[in-house]
């Protein structure tokens, strides 16, 4: 394993709710290296969505260590946590979340905007990061004018164009059909040739099968950490 | 610090989601538009009243100065200026022959409830006996025909000068010169008609008729009457000289001990300056109340469809701040849109504004005929125009804060949860 990128120990997220008190998550450990291929796995309310945010700097833990390419994400304000998102991290949602009034290319240059990126080379930017997605043809469609197929390789191109250090990805195929959600996963595949860490949290086997690496979580807890050798 | 790339980023959210909601920004913006339109109404009110006022003092005399027994400003004890003995014709005539400094020493007798009578119609005026030095004051300026003459003067003619509140009333139709009106029986030739000069609260320097001194003693007698000396001084450079003068003079006629106060005031337009700038400060004070109430109620306006568009806008919030918006890219996109929505409600005031004062004006000048109005500027000056615009950028910033605050504030995870 090359350079840990991702480094949690003993991690715990704990959550109020009203007098009663819910552990998402209790002691995970887990590091995650450069160019790693990873599937998160686990049913509704084993914490996966918890262990996702928290991977992804959108949420800091109750307790336990998070270094983020050596930072220490838990002491860290809002704006730290925001500047490591856009920086640090490409995020894929089940649901796209694009801008819905916003085209493509404005949609995938919205990261650089946040980090301050003159408008021409943005431009550049996104323009290339839809080439990678085989978006060119698409870049002043709106997201209501795409196929949902089309519409996550948007938010893929969105997610590569800082080009993070690692590719975070929520379901990415939950909204798509078996096809194009192939499609997709065949994406993920190149990205992750191409030198990209990815990860994926999925409660399908079969999308999970796809990462060189399988982590399954039960009750808050990693149940078995694999390497998967047998790959689709 | 906010980079300008996520300011512009904001400005183009912010425009963005107006032109969307561009009906419900419309609506939300009466308040601020009746705020605005309050102000720059106040704001040209009060010009144009100050504009009005330094052309009634021009007309009357910035130049000109008034001794006399009574005090202009009021402001003295009643009781101690009616002790004070009356200015005879001769102490007036003595000032006169004795003045250097003044360009014009103008004797006046007056009888301030006197009548006019045309016809069968009585009209309640003042007469004022005068010399023919009164044709060089500007308040002599005539509209039709001419101040009385030296001649006519001396000969105590029977010919008179008639106000322009006495020519409105008598003569509504015009062609006043050359008719004939009675002043306590006698019958007086109309040779002139005099401009207008007052307004307001100084409406009664026009309901006055001008007759040669010898002329007013035929019909009013000097008996138990005090005389007012007008002092013309050239300019309001000289006005402390002629004073000065005029005093020492006055005290000498009138043998006042040296360590008693003058028993006779020297009057001047500023006297009404006071009464002028207590108009002012009305219209300021009811302006200023109903502007602030305006941008009160407006503001809540805005604060409650900046409260609907944050909440609209949770999930966008979200995905932004997923996507590395920092707190302060969130704030500022927010108080933009609260602060452009402020302002298109003072761009939709100005149009309505310069209606209403162009209105007022044309109804003033053009309807009502009131021609000392044509002073008043028919366009809202271009400063009060920039005031209305910070205030109102301002009050939007203000209005804003807190939704701004609250989407800056949103949990990330909490926001991309939500739907709608």
């Amino acid at each position: 394993m090359s350079k840990a990128i991702i480094d949690i120990e003993n991690l715990v997220k704990r959550y109020e709710m009203g007098d009663e008190e819910v552990y998402a998550l209790r002691d995970v450990s887990l590091t995650i290296g450069s160019n790693e291929y990873l599937a998160i796995m686990g049913p509704s309310g084993s914490g996966k969505s918890t262990l996702m945010n928290m991977l992804g700097c959108l949420d800091t833990p109750t307790s336990g260590k998070y270094l983020f390419n050596g930072a220490n994400v838990a002491e860290m304000d809002d704006d730290d946590l925001a500047s490591i998102r856009n920086k640090e991290i490409g995020f894929v949602f089940q649901t796209f979340n694009l801008l819905p009034r916003a085209t493509s290319l404005k949609n995938v240059e919205l990261p650089l905007v946040y980090a301050g990126v003159s408008a021409e080379e943005r431009t550049r930017r996104a323009m290339e990061a839809l080439a990678r997605v085989q978006l060119s043809d698409r870049v002043s469609h709106k997201p209501n004018e795409l196929s949902g197929g089309q519409r996550q390789r948007v938010a893929i191109a969105r997610a590569i164009v800082t080009a993070p250090s690692i590719i975070l990805a929520d379901e990415p195929t939950g909204n798509l059909d078996t096809k194009t959600g192939h499609d997709i996963m065949n994406l993920f595949s190149d990205l992750w040739k191409a030198g990209n860490t990815v990860i994926l949290v999925t409660h399908e086997e079969d999308i999970a099968q796809h990462a060189r690496r399988i982590i399954r979580l039960r009750d808050g807890r990693i149940e078995s950490d694999t390497v998967n050798n047998n790959h689709a | 610090m906010l980079r300008l790339s996520e300011l512009q980023e904001s400005a183009r959210i912010a425009v963005d989601s107006l032109r969307v909601n561009l009906l419900r920004s419309i609506l939300t913006t009466a308040g601020i538009v009746v705020g605005v339109v309050l102000v720059v109404l106040m704001g040209w009110t009060i010009g144009g009243l100050n504009a009005v006022w330094e052309q009634t003092i021009a007309i009357i005399g910035k130049d000109m100065l008034y001794i006399d027994k009574w005090d202009w400003t009021g402001g003295r004890n009643w009781r101690q200026i009616d002790a004070r003995k009356d200015i005879s014709l001769d102490q007036a005539m003595q000032l006169k022959s004795r003045m250097e400094s003044a360009e014009y020493v103008i004797p006046l007798a007056r009888k301030w409830g006197g009548s006019v009578v045309k016809g069968n119609t009585s009209l309640m005026c003042s007469i004022t006996g005068t010399t023919a030095d009164y044709a060089n004051t500007s308040a002599a300026t005539t509209l039709d025909g001419r101040f009385f003459s030296p001649t006519e003067e001396q000969s105590a003619s029977r010919v008179v000068v008639i106000g322009h509140g006495v020519y409105k009333s008598l003569y509504p139709e015009g062609n006043a010169v050359g008719n004939i009106l009675k002043i306590n029986g006698s019958p007086f030739r109309i040779i002139g008609v005099l401009q207008k000069q007052g307004f307001l609260f100084m409406d009664f320097i026009d309901n006055q008729v001008f007759i040669p001194m010898m002329a007013f003693r035929a019909v009013h007698g000097f008996f138990d009457r005090s005389f007012s000396v007008g002092l013309k001084c050239g300019s309001e450079a000289m006005l402390d000289i002629v004073r000065t003068e005029a005093i020492g003079h006055m005290r000498a006629i009138r043998n006042v001990p040296p360590d008693a106060d003058d028993d006779f005031s020297i009057n001047e337009m500023k006297a009404f300056d006071q009464q002028a700038k207590n108009i002012r400060i009305g219209i300021w004070v009811v302006g200023m109340g109903l502007t602030i109430l305006a941008f009160i109620v407006g503001s809540i306006g805005i604060m409650n469809i900046m409260y609907v568009s944050v909440t609209e806008r949770t999930k966008e919030i979200g995905i932004r701040k997923a996507i590395g918006a920092r707190r302060s890219s969130i704030l500022a996109q927010f108080l933009i849109e609260s602060a452009l929505l402020c302002m298109a409600g003072a761009l939709i005031a100005f149009p309505i504004a310069q209606g209403i004062v162009a209105g007022a004006r044309f109804l003033a000048v053009d309807v009502l005929e009131q021609e000392w109005a044509s002073v008043i500027s028919p366009l809202i000056p271009l400063d009060l125009l920039g005031i209305a615009v910070a205030v109102s950028v301002v009050v939007g910033l203000l209005a804003g804060l807190l939704p701004a605050l609250r989407a800056s504030r949103l949990d990330p995870v909490e926001a991309l949860r939500y739907e709608q």
